[in-house]
């Protein structure tokens, strides 16, 4: 397990972390999620040991994540780095041997990232010779050369395109299956819900959601009830028991349930006024989620 | 496959001065500062050596009794100082096409009884006319006197006592330190940038994070400078090796031993002062983000080289001056003055070790103070860190 505990931080009166904790299985992707300065790349630079916690810890197998166990670690910072007058496959052998590889190891490592990443021909070229998008793979063979034993990526999606967003996305599911855990921050919350098994949601510093896409829905969704009857008269929910008619037009009705009403009863009920086209729970977006998760509390209040 | 292993600090420092080597060696900017100096070096060795043998020497042709005029001509030019080569010709016309051809500078005719004639291209320079008028001039006077008689004259011989018989070789000892010395500031303000270069790209590139994600500051700062610094060793080695071998094989210098000594101090005063400086240029670089305002930051420290050059070139004049005494021992302007002082002979061993262990001592300041500064400043990679704020952030 990959843990993050209570992790606090603050740079003189900005409290950047307030009791940030979560926890990574491994083989699972986790999707860090928050809005811009909410504190994901202190919190992932905290585990890498570039930033010193208040208090909290990030574990590892329960032992606290220290220099030793980091060279276990493949980081992508948020700023992307490499050396730019470096050659492609010395870059990422040198790195190899940064996480304890061996020379020949190494080097024989870096040559299959190199072709796997479909880099083969720029092998020899200068970093900066590349595009970005190419850049962006060196980076990315950087941090998994090593075979490292947990993955934490700062946005590793920017800047690609869609391909270049399939094939990384490729690369990390990859590496779940191979039993890393996998921590990313990412803004393209599609992606996050595509892909992880669990996400987080940071907002001003604290925790806002953790758990699975399908919990959070659960817990945030309410309980609101499509249904789609072309036929019914206007108004034909109105007096099932333990229901609110939310909105209605046209047939096309949301409806909110109490806790213990029964949705079958209300499918009856629908079924007794013709055909039913859509019956189904409502599925906030992670988007939507994640708006209401991060609004500012005072918002909150005003929307309830 | 083995397993990824543990990695000590050593190992760590020479992964990243491996790597520091290995991109130095092939940048265009080190082969060029290279290839000029050993260039210089080999035509400042040639240039003596020409010096030395075609310019000084005046070629005299003889033709008559060359057996007779060669000592007397080589005697003179020995107590003129003018270094004479003299060659037998035939005769006139053989003597003509000589000087025409540039192979002697004029030619004594002196075939017979009547008056020698000095035969040239157009003037006689004042040496060529001196050595051969004194020749034939001592030749007629042996020649007369032996005509009434005297076969020897009884002349008393002068003895000639030297006061200061080392002062030619004491200006070569110091000639050879200043060349010393001149090597020694150009490879620290040479391999000083490449450390504050190399600082500077790792921040400005971003790369540092990921490699303080591997690493301690203090390793990474510790590779940087012993990578370079040892192939900046091996340059003064190579220059000093080359330096001294060719003054050597081309017989430039009447003092070996005190060259070879001169070369040994200059490269052992290297490391010391490239320990220095190349520290002070790290600290300096993590300041600062982008290569342009490099500048700025290494300035003063360019300037105290500079200032410890002028003095090292004044303490070849003065070796026993209160000024280069008293800064051969300042840190960082010793590397500069010491050798100089060393080679000029009147440094006792007490005055070295003295100097030597006042180098250690500051170098020991200068990387525990500056490496909390670069800790502090590295992962700073936006715009100028303030040397206070530096040594107040927090240390990863």
């Amino acid at each position: 397990m990959l843990d993050f505990d209570g992790l606090r931080k603050s740079f003189g009166d900005n409290h950047v972390l307030d009791g940030v904790g979560f926890t990574v299985a491994p083989g699972s992707m986790f999707g860090f999620v928050g809005s811009n300065g909410a504190g994901k790349t202190t919190t992932m630079r905290i585990a890498m040991g570039l930033v010193r916690a208040d208090a909290g810890e990030v574990r590892w197998h329960g032992r606290p994540l220290d220099p030793e166990a980091r060279r276990r670690v493949g980081y992508m910072p948020e700023e992307r780095g490499l050396y730019p007058k470096m050659k492609v496959g010395e870059q990422i052998t040198y790195f190899a041997r940064l996480h304890g590889l061996g020379a020949a190891e190494a080097a024989r490592a870096s040559e299959e990232w190199v072709e796997r990443l479909g880099l083969g021909e720029r092998r020899g070229d200068q970093v900066e010779k590349l595009s970005l998008g190419n850049q962006q793979r060196v980076q990315l063979a950087a941090a998994l050369v090593s075979r490292p034993e947990v993955l934490i990526l700062d946005e590793p999606f920017s800047g690609l395109d869609p391909i270049g967003v399939d094939s990384l996305a490729e690369a990390l599911l990859d590496q779940c299956r191979r039993g890393v855990p996998v921590v990313f921050s990412s803004h393209q919350l599609e992606l996050v819900e595509r892909l992880c098994d669990s996400v987080g949601i940071l907002a001003r510093g604290r925790m806002v959601a953790t758990g699975t896409v399908e919990e959070l829905r659960r817990r945030e969704a309410g309980r609101l009830l499509r249904v789609v009857v072309p036929d019914a008269p206007p108004h034909w929910a109105d007096r099932l028991p333990g229901v609110r008619v939310v909105s209605e037009q046209a047939g096309d009705t949301l409806l909110e349930l109490a806790d213990g009403t029964d949705d079958q009863a209300v499918l009856a009920a629908a079924l007794r006024t013709g055909r039913v086209t859509h019956f189904a729970w409502q599925q906030p977006t992670l988007v939507e989620l994640f708006r209401e998760a991060v609004a500012a509390p005072k918002a909150v209040e005003v929307a309830a | 496959m083995s397993e990824p292993r543990t990695l000590g600090s050593a190992a760590l420092v020479r992964l990243v001065a491996a790597r520091e080597i290995s991109a130095r060696i092939r940048d265009k900017n080190f082969i060029i500062s290279s290839v000029v100096i050993l260039v210089l070096l080999i035509g400042t060795l040639g240039l003596q050596v020409a010096l030395g043998s075609g310019g000084g020497q005046t070629r005299i042709g003889v033709v008559g009794d060359a057996a007779t005029l060669r000592p007397v001509l080589e005697a003179q030019g020995k107590a003129l100082d003018v270094a004479v080569d003299v060659q037998a010709l035939d005769d006139e016309a053989a003597a003509r096409a000589a000087i025409t051809d540039g192979d002697v500078d004029g030619v004594l005719i002196a075939d017979g009884g009547q008056q020698p004639e000095l035969l040239v291209e157009q003037t006689a320079s004042g040496s060529l006319q001196a050595v051969v008028q004194g020749a034939v001039a001592q030749l007629s006077v042996a020649e007369q006197l032996a005509a009434v008689g005297i076969a020897s004259l009884d002349v008393p011989e002068l003895t000639v006592t030297a006061i200061d018989p080392g002062a030619d070789q004491d200006g070569q000892r110091v000639v050879v330190a200043i060349i010393g010395i001149g090597v020694l500031y150009g490879l620290l303000i040479l391999f000083g940038q490449f450390v504050a270069q190399g600082v500077v790209e790792e921040k400005s590139s971003r790369v540092v994070e990921l490699l303080l994600a591997t690493m301690r500051p203090w390793q990474l700062l510790a590779g940087k400078i012993v990578g370079l610094g040892l192939l900046g060793l091996a340059q003064i080695v190579v220059i000093a090796a080359v330096g001294v071998t060719g003054a050597l094989a081309f017989d430039l210098v009447d003092i070996p031993g005190d060259l070879i000594g001169t070369a040994v101090s200059v490269v052992a005063w290297f490391v010391l002062g490239y320990a220095f400086y190349a520290s002070i240029f790290a600290v300096a670089a993590s300041l600062v983000s982008r290569q342009e305002d490099l500048g700025t930051v290494v300035m003063p420290t360019t300037l105290v080289l500079v200032v410890a050059f002028v003095i090292g070139i004044q303490a070849s004049a003065d070796p026993g001056g209160a000024l280069a005494v008293i800064t051969s021992y300042v840190p960082g302007l010793s590397p500069l003055v010491m050798p100089v002082r060393q080679a000029a002979g009147d440094v006792a061993l007490w005055e070295m070790a003295l100097a030597v262990v006042l180098m250690l001592v500051a170098i020991g300041l200068i990387v525990r103070l500056g490496g909390r500064v670069y800790a502090g400043a590295l992962l700073r990679t936006s715009g100028k860190t303030k040397l206070r704020e530096a040594l107040k952030a927090e240390r990863v």
